[in-house]
Protein backbone atom coordinates (compact mmCIF):
# COMPACT_ATOMS: atom_id res chain seq x y z
CA UNK A 1 0.00 0.00 0.00
CA UNK A 2 1.33 3.50 -1.26
CA UNK A 3 1.62 6.37 1.08
CA UNK A 4 -1.27 8.20 -0.55
CA UNK A 5 -3.62 5.31 -0.18
CA UNK A 6 -2.45 4.92 3.68
CA UNK A 7 -3.22 8.83 3.85
CA UNK A 8 -6.64 8.10 2.18
CA UNK A 9 -7.60 5.17 4.18
CA UNK A 10 -6.53 7.03 7.43
CA UNK A 11 -7.91 10.61 7.23
CA UNK A 12 -11.01 9.36 5.42
CA UNK A 13 -12.59 7.72 8.18
CA UNK A 14 -11.94 10.08 11.23
CA UNK A 15 -8.94 8.69 13.37
CA UNK A 16 -10.88 10.21 16.31
CA UNK A 17 -14.15 8.01 16.13
CA UNK A 18 -14.14 4.59 17.61
CA UNK A 19 -12.22 1.40 17.12
CA UNK A 20 -13.72 -1.88 16.87
CA UNK A 21 -13.48 -5.43 18.88
CA UNK A 22 -15.31 -7.79 19.69
CA UNK A 23 -17.72 -8.76 22.17
CA UNK A 24 -17.41 -4.72 23.26
CA UNK A 25 -20.48 -3.67 22.73
CA UNK A 26 -22.65 0.37 22.56
CA UNK A 27 -25.65 0.12 24.81
CA UNK A 28 -29.37 -1.03 23.53
CA UNK A 29 -30.18 1.44 20.74
CA UNK A 30 -27.04 3.01 19.98
CA UNK A 31 -26.69 4.51 16.88
CA UNK A 32 -24.61 3.90 14.22
CA UNK A 33 -20.71 4.40 15.95
CA UNK A 34 -19.76 7.75 14.27
CA UNK A 35 -23.16 9.34 14.91
CA UNK A 36 -22.56 8.00 18.33
CA UNK A 37 -19.48 9.71 18.99
CA UNK A 38 -21.02 13.15 18.02
CA UNK A 39 -24.33 12.63 20.23
CA UNK A 40 -22.43 11.04 23.21
CA UNK A 41 -21.99 14.01 26.03
CA UNK A 42 -20.20 10.96 28.21
CA UNK A 43 -22.93 12.16 30.89
CA UNK A 44 -23.09 8.29 32.74
CA UNK A 45 -27.12 7.89 32.93
CA UNK A 46 -27.14 4.87 31.05
CA UNK A 47 -24.55 3.35 33.22
CA UNK A 48 -26.48 4.67 36.39
CA UNK A 49 -29.68 3.25 35.97
CA UNK A 50 -28.71 0.23 34.39
CA UNK A 51 -29.66 -2.22 37.37
CA UNK A 52 -27.42 -5.31 36.05
CA UNK A 53 -23.80 -3.27 35.97
CA UNK A 54 -23.89 -4.12 32.64
CA UNK A 55 -22.77 -0.74 31.34
CA UNK A 56 -19.32 0.61 32.20
CA UNK A 57 -17.89 4.00 32.25
CA UNK A 58 -14.73 3.31 28.75
CA UNK A 59 -11.51 4.03 30.52
CA UNK A 60 -8.05 5.38 29.12
CA UNK A 61 -7.61 2.23 27.48
CA UNK A 62 -10.29 3.28 25.07
CA UNK A 63 -8.62 6.79 23.59
CA UNK A 64 -10.51 9.14 22.87
CA UNK A 65 -13.66 6.98 24.02
CA UNK A 66 -12.83 7.66 27.39
CA UNK A 67 -16.03 7.93 29.41
CA UNK A 68 -18.44 6.55 27.05
CA UNK A 69 -20.49 3.51 27.63
CA UNK A 70 -19.28 0.01 26.93
CA UNK A 71 -21.02 -3.48 27.57
CA UNK A 72 -18.61 -5.82 27.95
CA UNK A 73 -20.23 -9.16 27.42
CA UNK A 74 -17.63 -11.43 28.09
CA UNK A 75 -17.91 -9.90 31.59
CA UNK A 76 -21.55 -9.00 32.02
CA UNK A 77 -24.23 -8.68 29.03
CA UNK A 78 -26.63 -6.67 28.53
CA UNK A 79 -29.98 -8.04 29.45
CA UNK A 80 -32.42 -5.63 27.75
CA UNK A 81 -34.22 -4.27 30.23
CA UNK A 82 -34.69 -1.45 28.11
CA UNK A 83 -34.19 0.93 30.97
CA UNK A 84 -31.42 2.90 29.83
CA UNK A 85 -32.51 3.98 26.30
CA UNK A 86 -35.30 6.54 27.65
CA UNK A 87 -32.70 8.60 29.55
CA UNK A 88 -30.23 9.53 27.45
CA UNK A 89 -30.11 13.28 27.05
CA UNK A 90 -28.92 13.44 23.32
CA UNK A 91 -30.53 10.39 21.74
CA UNK A 92 -27.34 8.75 21.94
CA UNK A 93 -29.55 6.10 22.53
CA UNK A 94 -32.76 6.09 20.27
CA UNK A 95 -34.56 7.17 22.75
CA UNK A 96 -38.43 5.82 21.42
CA UNK A 97 -37.05 2.12 21.31
CA UNK A 98 -39.09 -0.24 23.86
CA UNK A 99 -39.31 -3.91 23.18
CA UNK A 100 -35.86 -6.18 23.72
CA UNK A 101 -36.98 -7.57 19.86
CA UNK A 102 -36.40 -4.69 18.19
CA UNK A 103 -32.58 -4.16 19.91
CA UNK A 104 -29.43 -4.30 17.13
CA UNK A 105 -26.29 -4.56 19.58
CA UNK A 106 -24.69 -6.83 17.28
CA UNK A 107 -24.81 -10.50 15.93
CA UNK A 108 -23.14 -13.47 17.12
CA UNK A 109 -21.08 -15.92 15.66
CA UNK A 110 -20.35 -19.54 16.62
CA UNK A 111 -16.51 -19.97 16.06
CA UNK A 112 -16.92 -23.60 14.86
CA UNK A 113 -13.18 -24.55 15.62
CA UNK A 114 -14.39 -23.88 19.40
CA UNK A 115 -17.85 -24.97 19.76
CA UNK A 116 -18.14 -28.33 21.80
CA UNK A 117 -20.93 -29.65 20.20
CA UNK A 118 -19.23 -28.91 16.22
CA UNK A 119 -16.46 -30.46 17.48
CA UNK A 120 -18.14 -33.17 18.77
CA UNK A 121 -20.18 -33.96 15.50
CA UNK A 122 -16.73 -33.79 14.10
CA UNK A 123 -15.51 -36.08 15.97
CA UNK A 124 -18.61 -38.58 15.41
CA UNK A 125 -18.34 -38.06 12.02
CA UNK A 126 -14.59 -39.10 11.47
CA UNK A 127 -15.72 -41.76 13.43
CA UNK A 128 -13.86 -41.41 16.44
CA UNK A 129 -16.25 -41.82 18.63
CA UNK A 130 -19.87 -43.89 19.09
CA UNK A 131 -22.13 -43.45 21.25
CA UNK A 132 -23.69 -41.03 23.91
CA UNK A 133 -22.18 -37.82 25.31
CA UNK A 134 -23.76 -34.80 27.27
CA UNK A 135 -23.68 -31.91 24.75
CA UNK A 136 -23.73 -28.40 25.51
CA UNK A 137 -26.61 -26.43 25.23
CA UNK A 138 -25.44 -23.55 27.33
CA UNK A 139 -25.85 -20.93 24.16
CA UNK A 140 -29.46 -22.03 22.96
CA UNK A 141 -30.59 -21.93 27.08
CA UNK A 142 -28.87 -18.79 27.92
CA UNK A 143 -30.83 -17.06 24.71
CA UNK A 144 -33.65 -14.84 25.55
CA UNK A 145 -35.15 -15.05 22.33
CA UNK A 146 -34.71 -18.95 22.68
CA UNK A 147 -35.57 -20.98 19.03
CA UNK A 148 -35.63 -17.91 17.41
CA UNK A 149 -32.11 -16.28 17.33
CA UNK A 150 -30.21 -19.73 18.04
CA UNK A 151 -31.64 -22.85 16.37
CA UNK A 152 -30.59 -26.59 17.10
CA UNK A 153 -29.98 -27.88 13.61
CA UNK A 154 -30.09 -31.88 13.85
CA UNK A 155 -31.04 -31.01 17.83
CA UNK A 156 -26.95 -30.52 17.83
CA UNK A 157 -25.60 -27.59 16.26
CA UNK A 158 -26.26 -24.48 17.78
CA UNK A 159 -26.88 -21.76 14.56
CA UNK A 160 -28.00 -17.62 14.70
CA UNK A 161 -30.16 -17.16 12.74
CA UNK A 162 -31.53 -12.89 11.62
CA UNK A 163 -33.35 -12.90 14.74
CA UNK A 164 -30.27 -11.78 16.94
CA UNK A 165 -30.41 -8.79 18.47
CA UNK A 166 -26.48 -8.94 19.89
CA UNK A 167 -27.37 -8.80 23.85
CA UNK A 168 -24.01 -10.93 24.59
CA UNK A 169 -25.68 -13.44 26.84
CA UNK A 170 -24.47 -16.09 25.00
CA UNK A 171 -20.70 -15.06 25.19
CA UNK A 172 -21.12 -14.46 28.72
CA UNK A 173 -22.59 -18.08 29.38
CA UNK A 174 -20.34 -19.70 26.63
CA UNK A 175 -18.17 -22.59 28.53
CA UNK A 176 -15.19 -22.52 26.39
CA UNK A 177 -12.50 -20.83 28.35
CA UNK A 178 -10.24 -18.39 28.00
CA UNK A 179 -11.52 -17.69 24.13
CA UNK A 180 -15.42 -17.93 23.65
CA UNK A 181 -16.57 -20.40 21.21
CA UNK A 182 -19.58 -17.37 20.74
CA UNK A 183 -18.45 -13.83 19.98
CA UNK A 184 -20.89 -10.70 19.32
CA UNK A 185 -19.98 -9.02 16.32
CA UNK A 186 -21.29 -5.23 17.20
CA UNK A 187 -23.13 -3.04 14.19
CA UNK A 188 -22.78 0.12 13.44
CA UNK A 189 -18.85 -0.33 13.69
CA UNK A 190 -17.27 -1.63 10.79
CA UNK A 191 -17.15 -5.33 10.77
CA UNK A 192 -14.62 -8.26 10.65
CA UNK A 193 -15.47 -8.78 7.07
CA UNK A 194 -15.11 -5.42 5.56
CA UNK A 195 -12.60 -4.67 8.02
CA UNK A 196 -11.59 -0.83 7.62
CA UNK A 197 -8.75 0.61 9.45
CA UNK A 198 -10.84 0.35 13.01
CA UNK A 199 -10.45 -3.25 12.81
CA UNK A 200 -6.58 -3.58 11.43
CA UNK A 201 -5.37 -1.24 14.76
CA UNK A 202 -7.51 -3.68 17.05
CA UNK A 203 -5.60 -6.33 15.52
CA UNK A 204 -2.56 -4.93 16.27
CA UNK A 205 -3.46 -4.16 19.69
CA UNK A 206 -5.05 -7.34 20.85
CA UNK A 207 -2.45 -9.62 19.29
CA UNK A 208 -1.30 -11.92 22.22
CA UNK A 209 1.11 -15.07 22.27
CA UNK A 210 -0.71 -18.11 22.68
CA UNK A 211 1.01 -19.63 25.30
CA UNK A 212 0.35 -22.60 28.05
CA UNK A 213 -3.09 -20.47 28.73
CA UNK A 214 -4.09 -19.37 25.45
CA UNK A 215 -6.85 -20.82 23.51
CA UNK A 216 -6.58 -24.41 21.71
CA UNK A 217 -8.58 -25.20 18.88
CA UNK A 218 -8.79 -28.11 16.43
CA UNK A 219 -7.24 -30.90 16.44
CA UNK A 220 -5.17 -29.91 19.48
CA UNK A 221 -8.44 -28.78 21.66
CA UNK A 222 -9.51 -32.87 20.62
CA UNK A 223 -6.29 -34.24 21.21
CA UNK A 224 -5.87 -32.81 24.67
CA UNK A 225 -10.05 -33.72 25.20
CA UNK A 226 -8.84 -37.10 24.54
CA UNK A 227 -6.62 -37.41 27.36
CA UNK A 228 -9.51 -36.12 29.94
CA UNK A 229 -10.74 -39.44 31.68
CA UNK A 230 -13.64 -39.99 34.09
CA UNK A 231 -11.69 -41.86 36.49
CA UNK A 232 -9.47 -40.46 38.78
CA UNK A 233 -9.84 -36.89 39.80
CA UNK A 234 -12.78 -34.58 38.92
CA UNK A 235 -12.28 -31.84 36.96
CA UNK A 236 -12.18 -28.05 38.53
CA UNK A 237 -14.27 -25.59 36.82
CA UNK A 238 -14.68 -22.19 37.72
CA UNK A 239 -17.53 -20.75 38.90
CA UNK A 240 -18.52 -17.47 40.99
CA UNK A 241 -21.31 -19.41 42.62
CA UNK A 242 -21.58 -21.62 45.39
CA UNK A 243 -23.59 -24.73 46.03
CA UNK A 244 -25.03 -26.49 49.54
CA UNK A 245 -23.85 -29.92 50.00
CA UNK A 246 -27.05 -31.03 50.82
CA UNK A 247 -30.77 -30.00 49.68
CA UNK A 248 -33.68 -30.80 52.10
CA UNK A 249 -35.76 -33.41 50.32
CA UNK A 250 -32.93 -34.55 48.43
CA UNK A 251 -31.06 -37.32 49.08
CA UNK B 1 -25.12 41.14 56.79
CA UNK B 2 -21.74 40.48 57.75
CA UNK B 3 -20.47 36.71 55.83
CA UNK B 4 -23.83 35.97 55.91
CA UNK B 5 -23.17 35.38 51.87
CA UNK B 6 -20.49 33.04 52.64
CA UNK B 7 -21.75 31.02 55.08
CA UNK B 8 -25.13 30.39 52.90
CA UNK B 9 -23.12 29.61 49.72
CA UNK B 10 -20.73 27.19 51.64
CA UNK B 11 -24.11 25.39 52.70
CA UNK B 12 -24.83 25.41 49.07
CA UNK B 13 -21.60 24.09 47.65
CA UNK B 14 -21.33 21.48 50.70
CA UNK B 15 -24.77 20.25 49.57
CA UNK B 16 -23.88 19.45 46.42
CA UNK B 17 -21.04 17.96 46.80
CA UNK B 18 -23.19 15.61 48.97
CA UNK B 19 -25.98 15.46 46.35
CA UNK B 20 -22.87 14.06 44.18
CA UNK B 21 -23.15 11.07 46.00
CA UNK B 22 -26.17 10.71 47.13
CA UNK B 23 -27.96 10.53 43.82
CA UNK B 24 -26.21 7.21 42.83
CA UNK B 25 -26.82 5.57 46.05
CA UNK B 26 -30.14 6.58 46.00
CA UNK B 27 -30.55 5.18 42.31
CA UNK B 28 -29.02 2.03 43.88
CA UNK B 29 -31.82 1.30 45.53
CA UNK B 30 -34.34 2.33 42.61
CA UNK B 31 -35.49 5.61 43.88
CA UNK B 32 -35.02 7.50 40.45
CA UNK B 33 -36.57 11.03 41.35
CA UNK B 34 -33.12 12.76 40.66
CA UNK B 35 -30.88 11.19 38.50
CA UNK B 36 -28.20 12.24 36.14
CA UNK B 37 -24.97 13.98 36.68
CA UNK B 38 -23.84 17.45 36.34
CA UNK B 39 -23.31 16.67 32.56
CA UNK B 40 -27.67 16.15 32.28
CA UNK B 41 -29.63 15.62 35.32
CA UNK B 42 -33.50 15.01 35.53
CA UNK B 43 -35.19 16.23 38.55
CA UNK B 44 -38.69 15.14 38.92
CA UNK B 45 -39.76 15.50 35.11
CA UNK B 46 -37.45 18.03 34.17
CA UNK B 47 -34.24 17.78 32.51
CA UNK B 48 -31.15 19.64 33.08
CA UNK B 49 -28.35 19.80 31.17
CA UNK B 50 -24.97 21.21 30.68
CA UNK B 51 -25.43 24.15 28.23
CA UNK B 52 -21.78 23.16 26.44
CA UNK B 53 -22.30 19.40 26.51
CA UNK B 54 -25.96 19.50 25.02
CA UNK B 55 -24.56 22.79 22.10
CA UNK B 56 -21.33 20.24 21.46
CA UNK B 57 -23.59 17.28 20.47
CA UNK B 58 -26.08 19.79 18.85
CA UNK B 59 -22.27 21.03 17.01
CA UNK B 60 -21.08 17.75 16.13
CA UNK B 61 -23.75 16.25 15.06
CA UNK B 62 -25.20 19.06 12.81
CA UNK B 63 -28.75 17.88 14.17
CA UNK B 64 -31.02 19.50 16.91
CA UNK B 65 -33.53 17.49 18.93
CA UNK B 66 -36.58 19.34 21.02
CA UNK B 67 -35.17 17.16 23.99
CA UNK B 68 -31.76 18.54 23.69
CA UNK B 69 -32.80 22.06 23.65
CA UNK B 70 -35.48 21.50 26.34
CA UNK B 71 -33.03 20.42 28.92
CA UNK B 72 -30.87 23.80 27.84
CA UNK B 73 -33.72 26.07 28.89
CA UNK B 74 -33.88 25.69 32.78
CA UNK B 75 -30.20 26.59 33.07
CA UNK B 76 -29.93 29.08 30.70
CA UNK B 77 -32.91 30.86 32.48
CA UNK B 78 -31.06 30.65 35.78
CA UNK B 79 -28.08 32.10 34.49
CA UNK B 80 -30.06 35.31 32.67
CA UNK B 81 -31.67 35.74 35.66
CA UNK B 82 -29.20 35.15 38.44
CA UNK B 83 -25.71 35.25 36.54
CA UNK B 84 -23.17 32.51 37.25
CA UNK B 85 -24.09 31.06 40.07
CA UNK B 86 -23.76 27.89 38.73
CA UNK B 87 -19.54 28.53 39.33
CA UNK B 88 -19.97 29.72 42.46
CA UNK B 89 -22.23 28.52 44.62
CA UNK B 90 -22.59 24.49 43.18
CA UNK B 91 -19.66 23.29 41.43
CA UNK B 92 -18.08 20.91 43.58
CA UNK B 93 -14.54 21.77 41.92
CA UNK B 94 -14.90 25.57 42.62
CA UNK B 95 -15.23 24.37 46.51
CA UNK B 96 -11.98 22.05 46.06
CA UNK B 97 -10.16 24.93 44.34
CA UNK B 98 -11.09 27.06 47.42
CA UNK B 99 -10.20 24.63 50.03
CA UNK B 100 -7.17 24.61 47.57
CA UNK B 101 -6.53 28.49 48.27
CA UNK B 102 -7.19 27.90 52.07
CA UNK B 103 -4.60 25.15 52.44
CA UNK B 104 -2.36 27.53 51.27
CA UNK B 105 -3.09 30.61 53.16
CA UNK B 106 -2.62 28.17 56.31
CA UNK B 107 1.28 27.71 54.86
CA UNK B 108 2.47 31.13 56.04
CA UNK B 109 5.19 29.58 58.37
CA UNK B 110 6.92 28.42 55.43
CA UNK B 111 7.26 31.74 54.22
CA UNK B 112 4.43 31.02 51.21
CA UNK B 113 1.88 33.75 51.16
CA UNK B 114 -1.93 34.15 50.41
CA UNK B 115 -3.50 34.51 47.35
CA UNK B 116 -4.47 37.93 46.99
CA UNK B 117 -6.56 39.49 43.59
CA UNK B 118 -4.20 41.02 41.46
CA UNK B 119 -6.37 43.22 39.48
CA UNK B 120 -5.01 45.47 37.28
CA UNK B 121 -6.61 48.34 34.56
CA UNK B 122 -7.53 45.96 31.73
CA UNK B 123 -7.06 42.80 32.95
CA UNK B 124 -10.33 41.78 33.16
CA UNK B 125 -11.03 42.15 29.44
CA UNK B 126 -7.56 40.27 28.81
CA UNK B 127 -9.13 37.23 30.95
CA UNK B 128 -12.43 37.46 28.65
CA UNK B 129 -9.85 37.34 25.30
CA UNK B 130 -8.14 34.31 27.01
CA UNK B 131 -11.22 32.51 28.25
CA UNK B 132 -13.43 33.01 25.07
CA UNK B 133 -10.57 32.17 22.34
CA UNK B 134 -9.95 28.70 24.77
CA UNK B 135 -13.60 27.91 24.23
CA UNK B 136 -13.83 28.97 20.71
CA UNK B 137 -10.79 26.92 20.04
CA UNK B 138 -11.84 24.31 21.71
CA UNK B 139 -15.44 24.05 20.26
CA UNK B 140 -13.29 24.42 17.01
CA UNK B 141 -11.53 21.11 17.57
CA UNK B 142 -14.50 19.36 18.91
CA UNK B 143 -16.15 20.20 15.34
CA UNK B 144 -12.64 18.67 13.56
CA UNK B 145 -12.96 15.25 15.43
CA UNK B 146 -16.51 15.39 15.68
CA UNK B 147 -16.64 14.53 19.50
CA UNK B 148 -17.95 16.55 22.35
CA UNK B 149 -14.06 16.96 23.45
CA UNK B 150 -14.78 19.64 26.16
CA UNK B 151 -16.71 17.19 27.82
CA UNK B 152 -13.06 15.36 28.85
CA UNK B 153 -12.41 18.58 30.40
CA UNK B 154 -15.08 19.65 32.00
CA UNK B 155 -14.71 19.68 35.93
CA UNK B 156 -18.09 19.52 37.28
CA UNK B 157 -18.78 16.96 34.90
CA UNK B 158 -16.34 14.92 35.84
CA UNK B 159 -15.90 14.93 39.18
CA UNK B 160 -20.04 13.94 39.77
CA UNK B 161 -19.53 10.97 36.72
CA UNK B 162 -16.20 9.62 38.80
CA UNK B 163 -18.49 9.82 42.07
CA UNK B 164 -21.04 7.71 40.54
CA UNK B 165 -19.15 4.98 39.41
CA UNK B 166 -17.23 5.66 42.49
CA UNK B 167 -20.33 4.99 44.37
CA UNK B 168 -21.61 2.14 41.88
CA UNK B 169 -18.35 0.26 41.15
CA UNK B 170 -15.75 1.31 43.97
CA UNK B 171 -13.45 2.20 41.46
CA UNK B 172 -12.99 5.43 39.29
CA UNK B 173 -11.11 6.25 36.38
CA UNK B 174 -8.10 8.06 34.71
CA UNK B 175 -10.14 11.15 34.14
CA UNK B 176 -9.86 11.62 38.10
CA UNK B 177 -5.72 11.97 37.19
CA UNK B 178 -6.72 15.32 34.83
CA UNK B 179 -8.95 16.89 37.85
CA UNK B 180 -6.04 16.39 40.23
CA UNK B 181 -3.67 17.58 38.31
CA UNK B 182 -5.16 20.70 37.43
CA UNK B 183 -6.20 21.25 41.08
CA UNK B 184 -2.71 20.52 41.95
CA UNK B 185 -1.92 23.70 39.83
CA UNK B 186 -4.05 25.97 41.70
CA UNK B 187 -1.95 25.70 43.96
CA UNK B 188 0.60 27.90 42.16
CA UNK B 189 -1.97 30.17 39.78
CA UNK B 190 -4.58 31.60 41.76
CA UNK B 191 -7.85 30.28 40.38
CA UNK B 192 -6.53 29.95 37.08
CA UNK B 193 -8.69 26.65 35.67
CA UNK B 194 -12.12 28.66 36.33
CA UNK B 195 -10.61 31.95 35.30
CA UNK B 196 -8.83 31.57 32.31
CA UNK B 197 -10.09 27.76 30.85
CA UNK B 198 -13.09 26.17 32.41
CA UNK B 199 -15.08 25.82 28.94
CA UNK B 200 -18.47 25.17 30.96
CA UNK B 201 -18.13 28.66 33.01
CA UNK B 202 -17.11 30.69 29.67
CA UNK B 203 -19.83 29.08 27.83
CA UNK B 204 -22.16 29.87 30.93
CA UNK B 205 -21.19 33.58 31.00
CA UNK B 206 -22.20 33.74 27.26
CA UNK B 207 -26.06 33.92 28.47
CA UNK B 208 -25.12 36.13 31.15
CA UNK B 209 -26.58 40.02 30.00
CA UNK B 210 -27.12 43.50 31.02
CA UNK B 211 -29.96 42.38 33.10
CA UNK B 212 -30.17 40.30 36.42
CA UNK B 213 -28.77 39.51 39.78
CA UNK B 214 -25.49 41.95 39.47
CA UNK B 215 -22.90 42.99 42.69
CA UNK B 216 -23.68 46.91 42.42
CA UNK B 217 -21.71 49.90 44.65
CA UNK B 218 -24.91 51.36 46.37
CA UNK B 219 -23.41 53.77 48.31
CA UNK B 220 -21.25 55.92 45.85
CA UNK B 221 -18.91 57.57 48.61
CA UNK B 222 -16.43 54.43 50.34
CA UNK B 223 -13.58 54.62 51.84
CA UNK B 224 -11.71 53.10 48.73
CA UNK B 225 -9.73 50.55 51.24
CA UNK B 226 -9.79 48.37 48.06
CA UNK B 227 -10.84 45.03 50.42
CA UNK B 228 -13.25 44.19 47.36
CA UNK B 229 -10.46 44.05 45.05
CA UNK B 230 -8.32 41.70 46.63
CA UNK B 231 -10.97 39.42 47.60
CA UNK B 232 -12.53 39.33 44.27
CA UNK B 233 -11.20 35.29 42.76
CA UNK B 234 -11.75 36.30 39.61
CA UNK B 235 -9.33 38.98 39.80
CA UNK B 236 -11.78 41.85 38.72
CA UNK B 237 -13.30 45.15 40.27
CA UNK B 238 -16.33 44.54 42.37
CA UNK B 239 -17.04 48.43 42.29
CA UNK B 240 -17.02 48.92 39.14
CA UNK B 241 -17.34 45.58 36.93
CA UNK B 242 -20.35 44.13 38.73
CA UNK B 243 -21.90 43.55 35.50
CA UNK B 244 -19.09 41.98 33.46
CA UNK B 245 -19.26 38.25 32.40
CA UNK B 246 -16.39 37.42 34.50
CA UNK B 247 -18.06 38.12 37.81
CA UNK B 248 -20.17 34.76 38.65
CA UNK B 249 -21.94 36.21 41.90
CA UNK B 250 -19.99 34.66 45.15
CA UNK B 251 -20.70 37.49 47.19
CA UNK B 252 -16.92 37.05 48.46
CA UNK B 253 -16.12 40.88 47.90
CA UNK B 254 -19.63 41.95 49.72
CA UNK B 255 -18.74 39.84 52.97
CA UNK B 256 -15.46 41.67 52.92
CA UNK B 257 -16.49 45.14 52.14
CA UNK B 258 -15.98 46.70 55.87
CA UNK B 259 -18.00 49.54 54.79
CA UNK B 260 -21.25 47.15 54.88
CA UNK B 261 -21.05 46.86 58.95
CA UNK B 262 -22.43 50.91 58.54
CA UNK B 263 -24.64 51.00 56.06
CA UNK B 264 -25.28 49.01 52.62
CA UNK B 265 -22.34 50.09 50.58
CA UNK B 266 -21.90 47.19 48.17
CA UNK B 267 -24.66 44.28 47.26
CA UNK B 268 -26.56 42.42 45.08
CA UNK B 269 -28.95 44.20 42.76
CA UNK B 270 -31.52 43.42 40.27
CA UNK B 271 -30.93 45.10 37.23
Amino acid sequence: MGFVEALRQRLNQNPFKGFFRLNRLRPPGAVAEDHFMELCIRCSRCIEICPYDSIRRADIYASLQIGTPYIYAEDKACYLCMKCPPVCPTGALDTRLRKGEEVAIGKAVIDQDLCLNYLYVKEEESGKVTGMATICNTCFNACPLRDKAIVMEKFLLPVITEECVGCGICVEKCPTQPRRAVNVVPTGMIDEKSSGYYYRRNRVRQSQPEGDRGAVSGEELLERKEQISTFGETPQFKSDFSTDGSMEGWE
Amino acid sequence: MFQRIGFYRRCAQLLTLLAIFIIPLLNLYEITFVKGTFYSMDIGDVALADPLAVFQAMFTSRTISLIMLASMVVPVFLVVLFGRVWCSWFCPYYLFTEAVAWGRSRLSVFGIKPFTGRYREGSTSRQNIIRYLVLGVGLLLAGIAGIPLLNLVSAPGIISSQALILVKFRTVSFELVFILFILVLEFFFFKYWCRLFCPTGSFLSLFQGRRGLKVKKIELECRSCHTCIRSCPMQINPMTEGDNPMCHNCGICIDACPDNHKQPTLGFRFR
